[in-house]
């Protein structure tokens, strides 16, 4: 597992938005990440929802994403 | 998508950025937005029923700060109130290099318009405060040069809640000949206000913080102390602030002023009660946290707390998915924290700052709202530090 993968299911190779919502979320000095599922899972929320926060935050201009 | 609807319900903890409209207000505005829409400067009996609704609301806020009708202008809130104040100075002292004096920890609305009046090349000294936020009269008093003629300190900070020593400023100002501004927007209805033991010349507030509607406040300028208008048009508002009135708003205005201030001791009460619950609440599973600001002699709703190592930035996002809305103390701007002004000024670091929120409850809160948004930030708190 590199560094780019989920921390909690190794899916390889995170894409952007998924990287930012890590940081965005937990902490921007992350240096593990989650995809999407383990990340709505561990919040207990929908995949959905952060979907819809990841287009809020880039309408807030945050460059994470 | 509603996202909303993805959480239970909302807790809203957020009262020192905006409130609900009281439901007396809210019914007491919409006749002028429906069958008495006329304008308040005509002359049929349509506009002058406005113009009657505008001089009741303008009895109501004079009765409730100690002031006279005459002394009330109706603005748009507390930006237009604060801008107004510190401009119209400004050009009542036309190619003169006079001297503002001002706190490091006020609304952007006041230091924003003193940065401007710096670029024009005004001189304005931002005074620091102390570990709990406070403003100090030694301060002031050294600050003072021959060319003062204006000192702004805001009542309560927005942040932090903490009440600043206004009263004590003002005797000293008064005696010196000294014009006394005070920004009250997160005061008035909140905590007992008057001009006279205040000692100020001019006074800021905004509806929609005390329970009524966005779009209205208001601006106290002391009997005979006069401002050149900022906005050209008519002669409204004796001629001193043009543009046609909001009549809704400044009713509604008015009767929620009358209301919060009938309500202010049991709501402050009630209110304490909440923030000293949810700091004990917090400290039983997090004793860490900090607060941030004075203890005491703050605003009996609002408290700003410290996590250190977690973001508030973190703390709030997730916080919102779980339906309770708090604020952070600092803003994301392109990905990058711009940490608080305010908290910089208490002497935090950028971490520190950066790990703060604001909770402020508001008299429609209730004590079981409150057991969750201590549980929802122990958990949240929790599942970041867990997962950092």
């Amino acid at each position: 597992m590199n560094d780019k993968d989920c921390y909690v299911c190794g899916k390889e190779n995170l894409n952007k938005n998924e990287i930012g919502l890590t940081k965005k979320l937990l902490s921007k000095n992350a240096r593990t990440y989650f995809c999407f599922a383990c990340l709505a899972e561990y919040l207990e929320v929908d995949v959905e929802f952060l979907l819809v926060k990841i287009e809020e935050f880039k309408a807030q201009g945050c460059e994470l994403f | 998508m509603n996202y909303f609807e993805k959480s239970e319900r909302v807790i809203y903890a957020d009262n020192a950025a905006t409130t609900k409209i009281s439901d007396i207000a809210f019914e007491k505005m919409l006749p002028f937005l429906r069958e008495q829409y006329g304008n308040a400067s005509s002359q049929y009996i349509l506009g002058s029923k406005a113009k009657l609704a505008v001089e009741n609301a303008r009895q109501q806020v004079a009765t409730f700060i100690g002031a006279e009708t005459s002394e009330i202008t109706f603005t748009s809130g507390g930006s237009e109130a604060n801008t107004w104040v510190l401009r119209g100075i400004s050009d009542l002292y036309d190619n003169k290099i006079i001297h503002i004096i001002t706190s490091s920890i006020e609304h952007h609305s006041v230091l924003n318009a003193c940065h401007a009046l710096e670029n024009k090349g005004i001189e304005v000294s931002y005074l620091p405060v102390d570990r709990k936020g406070r403003v100090s009269l030694v301060d002031v008093k050294k600050a003072i040069k021959p060319n003062t003629k204006l000192v702004s300190i805001m009542l309560v900070n927005n942040e932090i809640g903490t009440v600043q020593p206004v009263a004590e400023i003002g005797c000293y100002l008064y005696k010196k000949g000294i014009l006394f501004h005070t920004d009250a927007v997160q005061a008035v209805g909140h905590i007992p206000v008057n001009v006279n033991e205040l000692q100020v010349d001019f006074l800021s507030a905004s509806a929609h913080k005390f329970n009524g509607a966005k779009g209205t406040g208001f601006l106290y300028k002391r009997l005979g102390l006069n401002l050149p208008a900022m906005i050209f048009g008519g002669e409204q508002e004796h001629g001193s602030r043009a543009g046609t009135e909001n009549v809704a708003g400044i009713v509604a205005l008015g009767y929620a002023l009358e209301e919060s201030v009938a309500e202010m001791q049991n709501t402050a009460t009630r209110l304490k009660t909440m923030v000293d619950n949810t700091v004990r609440g917090i400290q039983k599973v997090i004793p860490s946290v900090r607060i941030n600001g004075d203890e005491e002699n703050r605003l009996p709703g609002t408290v700003n707390l410290r996590f250190d190592g977690v973001s508030g930035d973190s703390l709030t996002n997730i916080l919102d998915m779980k339906g309770v809305c708090v604020s952070t103390s600092s803003a994301c701007n392109s990905g990058k924290d711009v940490s608080s002004h305010v908290l910089f000024a208490l002497g935090l670091s950028e971490e520190q700052a950066r790990s703060a929120i604001r909770i402020s409850y508001g008299k429609y809160n209730t004590f079981e709202e409150v057991e969750y948004v201590v549980s929802a930030i122990c958990d949240v708190y929790n599942k970041i530090k867990s997962a950092i």
